[in-house]
């Protein structure tokens, strides 16, 4: 049994490491934060996420595009809303750092309010809970939210794939919420209908009984709104357990750990649309660099990471040219005179709610465990 | 440097606080509580619902936690009355799941997962109390003051009457005690106080949700009031500052890697807990029981 | 239909529960060590198997032993060197609480470092169910966690009351001071206890990971269920904790035929608490000490 009180020192911990290298790396020192879930159950995630903006920030630094080192002080979350809070905390008031790469719903709902309190820019690029598009201007999206994913995949499985009858297995938390809502508003529209909806409790290890729930609504199809280790175990236990309809997702099925899993064959889940062939020479350069890095190609979650980093570099180049200081309060003001970034993968530009809107992409999981994309649904 | 030691100090007075609230019942009752972390808990999200709804006003805030927290604890009060030892602490270990499902799925109120964000800064004296400087004071102040009341209580009759009772029922029940109204009263007293900690955590980190709670938080405090020393008033204080420091000291061995930190933070706190127990058994604080040292 | 596999589920899950449940109630009947760390030598016997099996391919029978032996000696271990020296000292109920505790979270960490902490599984064609009948789907890994139950209970049974050491151990659970005066070593016996509870969550665990898997965390769960089985059935009664274990799986499994899933896990301790405060001598236990 780990204990809250254990967890929260051990992200000061992390965050003394760090600070300790960074006071030795040099006094001309531009910081920016971020809240990653380094460990527990969603380590995979955090370390894809990490990956990315570890590379964002040695690009910037090779290409010097500041007068001043740029370093990032990464506190541990476990994906949890109590640990982000903490480590906003300290972010904020210890290393005072004007921008922070946040995940996962739960952490940036509960971030926010401090971010807005203390004029400090909180960016995600992971997490897709529908209520983030409503935490004020110092909150900003690059990654289209679950409402927006939901929305242009609904008329597919139900048109294009003739799924009407939809079962959700949701986890009981601001972003599984955020799902059940969308599904129960766009479905009827295009003739869909959301039969039963399952709410599961953070911990639950079981899906036995939930996979006989499931089975006896007799769904088209089956919608899993959780992430981390909970939707492998369900996966593979839906699965066991007579399961048999098609599974579907957003965003988090992109985690290697599922796409390995042999279960989830034949899964389908949206992800904002990502270029990664393009020829322009950020993007060639993200995706040469991290290959050889890493050994595989980036996935929608590094490849955002990366451009959070990016944005506030792109951000801050700007700021420093014009003599300006580089907080909360200049970025964000900045945003607002851009028009669009050049970001790896696509060109990017905000709403005036700090969202982005993308085309959204379609993927199957094949035989080989690779995402392949079948449908792209373009912004409307 | 200075802020995230008055964060730490702030935190080490909130679970000193819990854990001297805790030893009143454990140590001078002997009733082996495992659910103190739900009273911490209803004792935040009353104080973040009256500040919410109410006033943000400490004198209001708190006293609405305490009298929440206190009647609640009539559930645990319950199985207190009916059996002792490793049974009530099944019934406590029961009550605290139990706890923790409501606070999960009761989302009107706690907010669920999602918690409950952007609890206002408390009010004391007509100004809000934001900075971590001035909340650390208070938060002194309110150790001191659970210290204070518990201590005059424990010497008053009521104290000796419940020292009785732990030491043997059915003398004390011979004597003419009304056993079952000392021992309500004593969980109580110890409830209300640990909600006195649980508004001073809702208004600090100005959010708080269910995994603050939880069973491990329960077990925690356990520990510190083991560890400290059950019986005296300085016990849990010392072992509320140990079990806090020591994961801190663990950042400064710069040769472990950064994802393994946690982990071995954890293995320190577990050793310890077991050494401890082989070696100090009766806790760091020897408690001084009718002249005979132990 | 729902309700005819909930049941199913519930008798599988149940005869896993019953099984580590029986193992925590010999161990603290018998030696009235509140064994926190039980949950931790599931846990170790459950990471040995996949460690043996899925990482070095080993045969699942030799890992199927070999995580036995580990789990055994993990406890008989913790018996010597931990919770002996401790109740020669003092051997308050909550020293040995606390101390198992800790015991709990070192082992937790370990495996998590060792093994990662995500969620891990042992894929094997046995946990894919079949249709066995109308709407109900069984695996053959169900079919074998039931009968393996039933088997090692029956064994157990055998040996508590056929041979001479089993019968000693029922002594030393009644009364620690007349097994003394008899000529037996309380000592030794409580180290038999410790080794043939420990190997009572073995095949639960084994199962465990083919069915739902495991990651760093499944001992705290699995400790939780033992306990409550353990004195709902009544403490001392090793035949009481493992009916309470299966009750307790089925409550939980039932459960889901009106409730949401979250409230499952408060069914299994709302059960519980009501046990203690209205019956606290469970179903075949002794009364109370008050």
């Amino acid at each position: 049994m780990t204990s809250i009180f254990v967890k929260r020192f051990r992200s000061i911990a992390l965050f003394v490491a760090v600070l300790g290298g960074a006071a030795a790396a040099g006094a001309q020192e531009i910081r920016i934060g971020a809240l990653f879930a380094m460990s527990g159950t969603q380590s995979a995630f955090g370390e894809l996420m990490f990956s990315g903006a570890a590379l964002a920030v040695d690009h910037a630094n090779a290409d010097r595009m500041l007068s001043g080192k740029l370093t990032m002080a990464v506190e541990d979350t476990q994906g949890t809303p109590q640990l982000g809070v903490i480590g906003m905390n300290k972010l904020v008031s210890v290393e005072k750092v004007p921008y922070v790469l946040t995940s996962y719903t739960g952490v940036s709902k509960a971030v926010a309010p401090l971010g807005l309190r203390s004029k400090t820019v909180v960016v995600n690029g992971g997490a897709v809970g529908p209520d983030l598009a409503e935490l004020g201007a110092y909150f900003w999206n690059v990654i289209p939210l679950a409402n927006f994913e939901v929305k242009a995949f609904v008329p597919y499985l139900v048109k294009q794939r003739g799924f009407k009858r939809v079962t959700l297995v949701y986890l009981d938390d601001p972003l599984g919420n955020g799902i059940r809502k969308e599904l129960e508003a766009s479905l009827p529209a295009v003739g869909g209908q959301l039969v039963e909806a399952l709410s599961v409790p953070v911990a639950a290890q079981q899906f036995g009984g939930v996979a006989a729930r499931v089975r006896e609504s007799k769904p088209d199809v089956v919608y899993i709104a959780s992430y981390g280790a909970q939707q492998v175990s369900a996966i593979k236990q839906l699965r066991d357990n007579g399961v048999t309809q098609p599974l579907v997702s957003y965003g988090s099925f992109s985690n290697p750990e599922i796409l390995a899993l042999p279960e989830a064959k034949g899964a389908l889940f949206t992800t904002q649309l990502v270029d990664w062939q393009a020829s322009d020479a950020v993007t060639r350069r993200f995706v040469d660099d991290y290959k050889a890095k890493y050994g595989k190609p980036p996935g929608v979650y590094t490849t955002n990471y990366y451009n959070m980093v990016r944005l506030f570099v792109l951000l801050a180049r700007d700021l420093q040219k014009q003599g300006k200081p580089i907080t909360g309060e200049n970025l964000l003001a900045q945003r607002l005179a851009s028009k669009s970034f050049d970001l790896a993968g696509s060109k990017v530009s905000f709403e005036a709610n700090g969202t982005v809107m993308a085309p959204i992409q379609i993927n199957e999981i094949d035989a080989g465990g690779a995402a392949k994309p079948v449908a792209v649904i373009p912004v409307n | 440097m200075l802020a995230y030691a008055i964060n730490l100090a702030v935190l080490i007075c909130i679970n000193a606080t819990l854990a001297v609230t805790l030893n009143f019942i454990m140590g001078y009752a002997g009733i082996f509580s495992i659910a103190h972390a739900v009273f911490f808990g209803i004792g935040a999200y009353s104080a973040a619902y009256a500040a919410a709804h109410f006033s943000a006003s400490f004198f209001v805030a708190v006293p609405l936690a305490m009298a929440v927290a206190g009647v609640l604890s009539l559930a645990l009060a319950l199985p207190a009355l009916r059996v002792r030892g490793e049974y009530f602490v099944a019934a406590s270990l029961g009550l605290q799941v139990m706890a923790v499902t409501v606070f999960s799925e009761w989302k009107s109120v706690t907010g669920g997962i999602g918690g409950v964000i952007g609890i206002p800064p408390v009010e004391l004296l007509g100004r809000a109390v934001a900075e971590p400087l001035e909340f650390l004071l208070l938060a002194l102040a309110c150790l001191l003051l659970v210290i204070a009341g518990t201590g005059v209580l424990l010497r008053s009759s009521f104290g000796r009457s419940l020292q009785a009772v732990r030491d043997s029922e059915s003398a004390a029940q011979a004597a003419g005690k009304n056993v079952a109204a000392i021992k309500t009263l004593a969980v109580v007293v110890s409830s209300a106080l640990a909600a006195v900690a649980g508004a001073l955590y809702a208004f600090y980190i100005g959010f708080i949700n269910v995994e603050s709670f939880t069973l491990d938080t329960s077990v925690l405090l356990m520990a510190m009031v083991i560890i400290g020393g059950t019986g005296t008033m300085l016990g849990p204080i010392i072992g509320a500052l140990l079990l806090m420091l020591l994961p801190s000291a663990f950042s400064y061995l710069w040769f472990l890697p950064q994802a393994q930190i946690g982990a071995c933070q954890q293995l320190a706190y577990g050793a310890a807990m077991v050494l401890l127990m082989l070696f100090r058994p009766g806790g760091l604080v020897a408690a001084r029981r009718d002249g005979v040292v132990r | 239909m729902l309700l005819l596999q909930l049941l199913f589920n519930g008798l599988q899950v149940g005869a896993l529960y019953a099984l580590t449940a029986a193992g925590f109630s010999l161990i603290f009947g018998t030696t009235r060590v509140f064994h926190l760390a039980h949950g931790s030598t599931f846990a170790t016997a459950a990471y040995v198997f996949y460690g043996l099996y899925t990482l070095a391919h080993a045969h699942w029978l030799l890992a199927a032993l070999l995580a036995a032996a580990a789990a055994v000696l993990f406890g008989v271990l913790l018996d010597r060197l931990v919770y002996a020296p401790i109740q020669r000292h003092e051997g308050s109920f909550f020293t040995l609480f606390i101390a198992s505790f800790g015991v709990a979270i070192i082992v937790q960490n370990l495996i998590g470092m060792a093994f990662g902490r995500s969620f891990v599984t042992v894929t094997t064609p046995l946990s894919r169910s079949v249709e066995i009948g109308p709407g109900v789907f069984a695996a053959p890994l169900a079919g074998i966690a039931i009968v393996g139950a039933l088997g090692f209970f029956g064994a157990l049974h055998l040996f508590l009351t056929r041979t001479h050491l089993g019968i000693a151990l029922r002594a030393l659970s009644e009364n620690p001071e007349l097994v003394r005066a008899y000529g037996l070593s309380p000592r030794r016996l409580s180290a038999v206890a410790f080794a043939l509870g420990s190997l009572l969550a073995v095949p639960a665990a084994i199962i465990t990971v083919a069915t739902s898997g495991l990651n760093p965390g499944i001992g705290s769960h699995v400790m939780l269920i033992s306990l409550a089985a353990t004195i709902v059935g009544g403490v001392g009664s090793v035949r009481g904790a493992a009916c309470a274990g299966l009750l307790l799986g089925l409550a939980e499994s039932l459960a889901l035929w009106k409730l949401e899933p979250q409230w499952s896990e408060a069914v299994t301790f709302v059960v519980l608490f009501l046990f203690i405060v209205l019956r606290p001598s469970g179903f075949f236990g002794r009364a109370a000490v008050h």
